[in-house]
């Protein structure tokens, strides 16, 4: 009687399931109804700024009666995974944040709408930070919006500079005498006084296009990496040389793990290169004694050029309300809202904007990635890495890491 | 022998046996009876077929496809043939990681299954106090989420601050002061071994004593008074029962441990991953979803489940062996 | 005699406690990191107990957002799948176990083969599957893919437990030789008892820390399951809240921990074994 009982009971709920599967409502993103547009932003926007989303939404309800609009939140590490899962399944958001290194790739497959119609539209779209309106760019066609950018300063300790008697570098070479002194000042086991991940690419990389020289270029139709030119090759000297004298951290590690700010937030650095955010997480001990400044190129005077991270807004192709997510777009990336991400310490969209925060001014000088669509492939191979590693182990000589690393990147982005 | 399974089942071949020519009649009673099993069967192939039959056919078909991002958007692929699985037979990396997943999961499953059963073993031995102590102990270790156990197994071996190296050098095991736990393919792979072998004991020693529980203690207790030593009613009584746990046991840890993914993509983290310390379902994610490739990464799947199966075709045999023998 | 198996039993509970203390290290790690007031946690040399226990982290993770639908979500979504996964698991290891029938090998062989399959592999197709019958962002499509994963090892699993019957305690228990399935089932019952018990503790985990699935399933943050929850502690681009995170385990690893205690009585861990009748 008991198992009869039970075997009713599955039975009876498999067809609850399987009928209420059936008479669910759509929760697809086919609003014919009632007007609803989807916006994926990052979890930064939800943590750090939640007041400049819900002013723009307050906006745009105001501007279209009737029409609501549902933020949801998403994280770095599977964004990508999620977005091709509603491609596949034809559900893509209204608006997604792209990271500008995302963009290129999913421009290529005609993943996005193209706004360079209404580019004249967007607020300050005249004067688009180069590096950031680069990314949202391919093939002469806008599809990107810039949103908001990053660039890497030196985030150091006041104190320790102090006691060395050195003031904010001017040049490479004055920066690496410092880093000598302060290592003699704090000879303690694993100090560094510039506290430098070996395979830091975003760092390493800036020496290259410092002295001239840049990772790879399009000849002819096809992608040639640049690596083993003579001023590339200049520049991961100076690199080596700079690391040797200035970090004690692995030759082979990597700038994620550990996090730069818990190393100087351990005492173990005098300073650190990374985003200019890097000052919210150093530590209630050293946030008195906490200053940062551009980093210097090799020429006196002048900034190295910095990696410019950021994110654009992007509208799917396969949106069902093109005209109210560009919209949102265009009142998210106001003036007042640009001020707003300004406040929270980060570089606005456009250069009429910029103020004169050290992270602002690092942006002036900056460079990006190869715009090609299989970029990412050799980033997640993790080719640059490999090459750094072996050239600082001293298991290969620059000359040879270039080579290999040429070959590989030529090779993946031809693919 | 058949028969012998259904209870009242002799009797009835029996008679079915003495009257062959009879029609039979399909009373109520013996259709049920024959319908029985594909009843009890039918929920289960339901609800897999409605949910993963259509995935498992396109995944099939997109082996044969080219079907990157481009297509994807499209929502339409086109053919290649079998172009996406020679592509992958001839990549050499593939066969090296092919033999380093396979050692890897000889090592992972043998120790997971010898210290599961050991310790559970061992639970039958302790007193209870110790038993619900060192049973909470596994619990706690079993419910901790392996992202979270992984972010703790990073703190633990911190190059910087780790308590790891801090209690090895400090017992002058050697000087440990910032080593890199994560320099050498063998040693990255070595404490995600140590990681997954943690987290998987607790399921073994888990079933494996529940399995013990089943060895009716009277017929312990007869066996005993009738003289029969501890290893005699371990062979004779426990054994048999216990058998058919630890061939489930054995065949799904070696599936998967197999394709394991979580762990060692987030203890070794994608930025030091590369040629020589890929396991088959890192590799798996590398050429089909970084490289947003599917139609490779299906092909790779259906390869990985082709080898799986050669893996563990003596396990599941037995098993289904098992099910024959009467009694 | 007895002395002898008093001091064996000495030494057996001592490598017992010895086992207790490595194999719950990590835990003790987490939980006590919990506790750890920031400082502590940044400090250059790790302290084995937290000096100065805070509260802080828990009430940070509490009141983060959606920390309470991440729970009842989660609860949902696992006890149902369980629930269900185990009635009908147990139901078609029966038929296994005891029946010959045709398409029996067939079966086995779909039982098998799905677990053998890379999950990373269905993803996308699943999700199309699941859009196309509006089971996106609905937890009655999360509970539907995950009982087609539990339900082929949970099969594999009672039916391995059912095989491991002895002969003479089921024939013992059928005095009156009843054919029906009803009672057939309700004799078997409680023979297996043990066994699934031990299946219904690994569905639940296993449901209870998925993360793929759910995460890809599901994009309202109000419908999302705890360890979607728990990931956006480590999902931005800036700093990790350790403590933030480590408190946030620590909670969400409380409803297995209860759900254990409830069950684990049939499979007899404190007391003697519980497959005895009469």
């Amino acid at each position: 009687m008991k198992a009869r009982f039970f075997f009713a009971a599955a039975l009876a709920a498999a067809l609850a399931v399987a009928a209420s599967t059936a008479s669910a409502k759509p929760t697809g993103s086919k609003h014919a109804l009632a007007s609803k547009i989807t916006v994926w932003l990052q979890v930064d926007a939800q943590s750090g700024w939640p007041n400049l989303v819900a002013a723009a939404n307050q906006q745009f309800q105001a501007k279209h009666p009737g029409a609501t609009v549902d933020v949801q939140y998403q994280t770095w590490g599977d964004h990508l995974s999620k977005f091709d899962a509603t491609l596949a399944g034809g559900n893509t958001p209204d608006v997604i944040e792209m990271g500008n290194t995302e963009m290129t790739k999913y421009m290529a497959a005609g993943a996005f709408a193209n706004l360079s119609s209404q580019k004249g539209s967007f607020p300050n779209s005249k004067n688009w930070l180069k590096g950031l309106a680069a990314s949202g760019n391919y093939n002469g066609r806008t599809y990107g919006v810039p949103y908001y950018a990053g660039s890497r300063v030196v985030t150091y300790r006041t104190d320790l500079f102090r006691k060395a008697r050195a003031k904010v570098p001017t040049s490479l070479g004055q920066f690496t005498a410092t880093a000598k002194r302060l290592k003699k000042q704090n000879p303690k086991r694993g100090f560094s006084p510039v506290y430098i991940a070996g395979t830091d690419w975003y760092f390493a990389m800036s020496f290259v296009y410092d002295y001239g020289g840049q990772i790879a270029q399009r000849k002819g139709g096809k992608w040639v990496g640049r690596l083993e030119s003579k001023k590339a090759r200049a520049g991961l000297a100076a690199y080596k040389r700079f690391f040797n004298a200035a970090s004690r951290a692995s030759k082979t590690g990597t700038e994620n793990r550990p996090q730069p700010y818990d190393v100087y937030a351990r005492g173990q650095a005098a300073s650190i290169i990374g985003p200019a955010w890097f000052s919210c997480c150093v530590g209630k001990k050293y946030t008195k004694a906490t200053k940062q400044f551009v980093m210097p190129s090799h020429a006196k005077g002048k900034a190295m050029p910095g990696f410019l991270g950021g994110s654009d807004l992007a509208v799917p192709a396969g949106s069902n309300d093109k005209s109210l997510a560009t919209d949102w777009i265009r009142i998210f990336t106001s003036t007042a809202s640009q001020r707003g991400l300004q406040a929270k310490g980060n570089i606005p969209n456009a250069t009429n904007l910029l103020g004169n925060s050290v992270n602002e001014r690092a942006a002036k000088r900056s460079w990006f990635v190869p715009t090609a669509k299989n970029w990412v492939n050799v980033e997640n191979g993790n080719v640059l890495r490999t090459m750094l590693a072996r050239i600082l182990t001293g298991r290969a000589s620059i000359a040879e890491a270039t080579a290999w690393a040429d070959d590989n990147i030529a090779l993946t982005l031809n693919q | 022998m058949t028969s012998s399974e259904i209870p009242g089942g002799t009797a009835f071949a029996a008679e079915a046996a003495l009257q062959p020519r009879r029609r039979r009649s399909f009373t109520v009673a013996r259709v049920v009876r024959g319908a029985a099993p594909y009843l009890l069967i039918l929920p289960v192939v339901v609800t897999i077929a409605a949910i993963l039959g259509y995935p498992l056919y396109h995944l099939a078909r997109l082996s044969f496809q080219k079907y990157g991002l481009f297509e994807l958007i499209a929502r339409h692929g086109t053919n290649v043939g079998w172009a996406n699985y020679s592509s992958v037979l001839h990549d050499q990396v593939f066969w090296h990681v092919l033999i380093r997943t396979i050692v890897f999961t000889v090592a992972n499953v043998a120790l997971t299954m010898g210290i599961g059963t050991l310790i559970a073993l061992l639970l039958t031995k302790v007193s209870s106090v110790v038993r619900v102590l060192l049973t909470a102990g596994l619990v706690l270790a079993w419910a901790m989420p392996p992202v979270v156990a992984v972010q703790v197994w990073l703190w633990m071996t911190n190059y910087e601050n780790g308590v790891l190296n801090y209690a090895l050098t400090t017992l002058h095991v050697g000087d440990y002061y910032q080593h890199d736990w994560y320099a050498t393919p063998f040693s990255q792979l070595s404490l995600t071994t140590t990681l997954i072998v943690w987290g998987a004991i607790p399921f073994i020693v888990v079933t494996v004593y529940a399995g013990l529980s089943q060895v009716p203690p009277e017929l312990v207790e007869a066996a005993e008074i009738d003289g029969a030593r501890p290893w005699r009613v371990f062979k004779d009584l426990t054994v048999p029962i216990v058998k058919p746990i630890f061939l489930v046991l054995t065949s799904l840890s070696i599936i998967w441990d197999f394709g394991v993914f979580t762990q060692p993509f987030l203890l070794i983290d994608q930025t030091r991953i590369n040629a020589s310390n890929e396991l088959m379902g890192i590799y798996l994610f590398e050429e089909g979803y970084l490289k947003t490739d599917f139609g490779r990464g299906a092909a790779i799947s259906i390869l990985m489940l082709l080898i799986v199966a050669a893996l563990s075709v003596f396990y599941v045999r037995k098993m289904v062996r098992m099910g024959d023998e009467a009694g | 005699m007895r002395a002898r198996r008093r001091r064996s039993r000495f030494v057996w509970d001592a490598i017992g406690v010895l086992l207790f203390a490595v194999l719950s290290f990590p835990v003790y790690w987490m939980v006590a990191s919990a506790f750890k007031p920031q400082e502590e946690l940044d400090g250059l040399t790790p302290t084995w107990f937290p000096m100065h226990p805070t509260l802080s982290h828990f009430s940070d993770a509490i009141h983060r957002p959606f920390f309470w639908h991440g729970v009842k979500n989660s609860l949902i979504v696992v006890s149902v799948t369980v629930a269900l996964s185990m009635v009908l698991a147990f139901l078609a290891a029966v038929a296994l176990a005891k029946f010959r029938f045709t398409g029996r090998k067939a079966f086995i062989i779909l039982i098998i083969g799905i677990q053998m399959l890379p999950q990373a592999g269905l993803i996308i197709p699943l999700y199309v599957v699941l859009a196309r019958y509006h089971q996106v962002n609905a937890l009655s499509g999360v509970i539907l893919t995950y009982m087609t994963f539990v339900l082929p090892f949970s099969v594999w699993m009672l039916r391995g437990f059912l095989l491991g019957i002895p002969k003479e305690l089921e024939e013992a228990a059928m005095v009156d030789g009843s054919t029906r399935i009803g009672s057939f089932v309700r004799i078997l019952l409680p023979l297996v008892a043990p066994g699934l018990v031990a299946t219904s503790i690994f569905a639940f985990i296993t449901t209870w820390n998925e993360y793929i699935f759910a995460r890809i399933l599901l994009n309202d943050q109000s419908k999302q399951t705890a360890t979607v929850w728990l990931s956006y502690f480590t999902g931005t681009s800036r700093n990790t809240d350790w403590g933030g995170l480590m408190a946030g385990s620590t909670l969400i690893a409380i409803p297995v921990v209860v759900f254990f205690l409830i069950v684990q009585r049939k499979i007899a861990f404190g007391l003697t074994a519980g497959a005895v009748r009469g």
